[in-house]
């Protein structure tokens, strides 16, 4: 009987140890959040986004019953005709009146005043994104806010890049990271070369990309392009100015703003010798 | 009074030559000292995330602290049969409910000035700042809910024979009503009746303990809660500690022991 | 003579744990009294109500009917106790308290001021041997240590009635005799004990009258020589109380 056992476990064991070999493969990864967690790892990253935006936003911030009533009545006011402006949602205050006693006396011990960080104190959100960044390095946007703050609010230019570094290494086709880090040459660094070289290898980034995700990230390029339209406005290439604005009105909401930009430019033109037009892409 | 005293006394005693506050200061202190060593970004001023973490902690381990030393109270000494010698002195079982709440309120207490005080010289050694207004305006909003949690668990202790049990069941309501609490009126209004009206209903009767979580207060430095809101808070708290002991005392004066 | 310790009519009922039984009566109408200055027995075979009694006389158990009362005052009102000490029969304290800390506990809730519990804690120990024992953890004492600060610990207040419940179970013949010239010196100094126990020649030794309970009915009251009339001795006598029959041996 024990024999015979052996001999199961044995035969059981052999042809299980290929299909484990692949699993474990599969599990393989060099992040210890990724072995730790696995995907589950996605939700701490999203939840440790949303903590940076809570900071930032002093602890004023809707719970997820507040977002759902908010999206609920949105749904309603929109079946009934209404539509609010912009701007009323903007202003829009996520608490309202107090609902009761209850509420009214309990908003005494809760954050309501609606204020932003400021005066450096933007750092506190940085380990937020921090974490989300390592449980998460395929969440691009964790990288290109995190830069933002730190090029725009804090001065720490070089750690800014360091972090889109970081980003690229994970995400090697992002645009939105290498748009980013364009800023962080062009604004912090003033270097219009590698400003220059970065952005346009976005934009290529960006024509590689699927077409379906080429219509959501619109934006995106129309931001590219107006840059590099603004980068070689600054260098005085301004026939390459001129194309990069006319490849942004394609897809621009406001193309009227731009072409105002392109008249001013071909004014300045006017004044000067024409330079041959630079390559678009 | 001083036969209450004395009972609280004994609780306290039991508290500090146990080893469940030591092991959570100590686990608190090395999560908070660790977090605060971790350097984002090169930037050594960043302080809120040390704040953050450090009063989660601060609460976790004090409603642990708190919980599971009055659950076991009263069970305790029925299972060792220490409530015999003690209900044989002139001593009531009015005397015996309060004695043991004062008793694991105040140990609570204690526990908690430590805990804070650690918070305090942690987070003031990187922010080079002490609001102790604030900190004590939060220590004072903690302990009393804190004594809410405490009656709410001897009157559980006196129905539920194990200590586990009510354990269990006190954090997971204590919990619920601190993650809940102040969305459960939206909730309500999102359900179809009659749940619509049973959440209402419990909304309106049920302590409000999230009112005395002042942690957002102290890690975004929004200053003080107003005195009045406070005063009125703590007198809300004393009202459903009476109400807790209460039916606690009920329950117990006409037990037996004996069974 | 003044009853220090009455019973009057007094039922304890419980509700049986097979429910097809209906409730089990553990006392059924028990008249009792003990006058200032006894020593009392309180005798019975296991599951007679003794137990039950005690229970009611220190208010763990309220009667299901009738009365009981210590100096006068119902046994329900805590103020009945203040003049009584209680020695339970296995050693029922926290462990994590020195037996310093223990008496002097005990000492609070009687209300005695420092200097009397200094005094009493000094001559407690004492008389009970502990002293090289008295600032270390309970926990950490052989079940004689512990019997001997359950004595110290009934004997704080300097009560004027003392009730043991198998005050010499489990102890060793010194144990046992210690215990005995406690009881005797307590007589001697006026007050009144009241104990139960199945060590029948000690009972007889000692106490002035006793009582015999059976399933919950007080089957014999007096004093030694009267209960043990027509019988040799107290055992004999508690026997046949009982309705003990000798199985024969074929």
């Amino acid at each position: 009987m024990l024999a015979v056992l052996i001999a199961i476990v044995f035969t059981l064991s052999a042809k299980l140890a290929l299909p484990a070999d692949n699993w474990s493969g599969r599990a393989q990864s060099d992040n210890v959040f990724g072995m730790m967690f696995g995907d589950g790892r996605k939700l701490f990253a999203n939840h440790f986004f949303t903590m940076a935006d809570v900071y930032f936003h002093s602890g004023y911030y809707p719970s997820v019953f507040d977002q759902r009533a908010t999206e609920e009545k949105e749904i309603i006011s929109a079946s009934h005709g209404h539509k609010d402006s912009e701007e009323d949602e903007k202003n829009e205050d996520f608490l309202g009146k107090p609902k009761d006693w209850v509420d009214a006396f309990g908003r005494n011990f809760r954050i309501t005043q609606h204020t932003h960080l400021e005066n450096h104190n933007e750092r506190e959100i940085l380990p937020w994104l921090r974490l989300a960044a390592d449980l998460d390095p395929q969440k691009t946007e964790i990288y290109t806010v995190g830069a933002f703050f730190l090029r725009e609010h804090l001065n720490r230019a070089d750690q800014a890049e360091a972090f889109l570094r970081e980003g690229l290494r994970n995400n090697p086709d992002s645009y939105e990271i290498l748009f980013e880090l364009g800023r962080v040459y062009h604004d912090a660094y003033h270097d219009l070369d590698r400003a220059r070289n970065v952005w346009q290898l976005g934009l290529k980034k960006y024509v590689a990309a699927p077409a379906d995700q080429q219509k959501e990230d619109k934006l995106i390029f129309e931001e590219l392009a107006v840059n590099l339209a603004r980068l070689e406005d600054e260098a005085g290439n301004y026939g390459a100015s001129i194309d990069w604005f006319h490849a942004a009105q394609k897809v621009s909401p406001a193309p009227d703003a731009l072409q105002k930009q392109i008249n001013d430019i071909q004014k300045k033109m006017a004044a000067l010798i024409p330079v041959t037009p630079g390559k678009l892409y | 009074m001083s036969k209450i005293f004395a009972l609280a006394g004994v609780v306290i005693k039991e508290l500090y030559r146990r080893k469940d506050f030591y092991v959570l200061f100590v686990l608190t202190a090395l999560l908070t000292l660790g977090a605060g060593m971790v350097n984002f970004f090169h930037d050594d001023k960043i302080v809120r995330y040390v704040k953050d973490i450090c009063l989660l902690l601060i609460w976790v381990s004090a409603l642990v602290i708190s919980v599971v030393t009055t659950a076991r109270q009263i069970p305790a000494e029925r299972e060792a049969r220490t409530i015999f010698p003690l209900l044989a002195k002139p001593v009531s079982r009015a005397q015996v409910i309060a004695g043991k709440f004062l008793g694991c309120w105040l140990a609570t207490g204690v526990a908690l000035i430590v805990f804070y005080f650690f918070f305090a010289i942690v987070t003031g050694s990187k922010e080079h700042f002490w609001p102790w207004a604030a900190y004590l305006e939060a220590v004072w909003m903690h302990w009393v809910m804190l004594g809410v949690v405490i009656a709410m668990v001897l009157l559980g202790s006196i129905y539920f024979a194990a200590p586990s049990s009510t354990s269990t069941i006190t954090i997971i309501v204590v919990g619920g009503i601190l993650l809940l609490g102040t969305h459960l009126k939206i909730i309500a209004l999102q359900q179809p009746e009659p749940m619509q009206f049973i959440l209402t209903l419990f909304y309106f009767v049920m302590p409000h303990l999230e009112w005395y979580d002042l942690r957002d207060f102290v890690v975004y430095d929004m200053g003080l809660v107003p005195v009045g809101a406070v005063l009125l808070a703590t007198v809300y708290a004393a009202a459903w500690t009476g109400i807790f002991l209460l039916l606690a005392w009920f329950g117990f004066r006409r037990k037996n022991l004996t069974t | 003579m003044t009853a220090i310790l009455q019973t009057q009519k007094l039922r304890v009922e419980y509700r049986s744990r097979d429910f097809r039984q209906g409730n089990k009566v553990a006392l059924n109408g028990l008249d009792l009294e003990v006058h200032a200055g006894e020593v009392f027995g309180f005798l019975g075979p296991n599951g007679a109500g003794k137990t039950t009694t005690m229970n009611v006389l220190l208010g763990f158990v309220p009667p299901s009917s009738g009365a009981a009362s210590l100096f006068g005052i119902d046994v329900r009102q805590p103020i009945a106790r203040q003049r009584i000490g209680y020695l339970p029969e296995l050693t029922y304290y926290y462990k994590f308290l020195t037996a310093e800390e223990l008496l002097r506990f005990y000492a609070k809730i009687f209300g005695l001021t420092r200097a009397e519990t200094d005094k009493r804690i000094a001559e407690l120990l004492k008389l009970v041997e502990l002293e090289h024992a008295a600032k270390r953890p309970i926990k950490s004492y052989s079940k004689g240590m512990q019997q001997r600060v359950g004595l110290a610990q009934s004997l704080i207040n300097n009560p004027d009635l003392l009730i043991l419940d198998e005050p010499t179970s489990g102890l060793d013949p010194l144990g046992r005799m210690k215990v005995r010239e406690i009881i005797q010196r307590l007589k001697e100094q006026g007050k009144t004990v009241f104990f139960s126990s199945h060590e029948l020649g000690e009972v007889e030794a000692i106490c002035d009258r006793v009582a015999i309970l059976h399933q919950g009915d007080l089957k014999a009251i007096g004093t030694v020589a009267e209960v043990s009339a027509g019988s040799n001795n107290l055992e004999q006598a508690f026997l046949k109380i009982v309705g003990y029959q000798p199985s024969s041996v074929s």
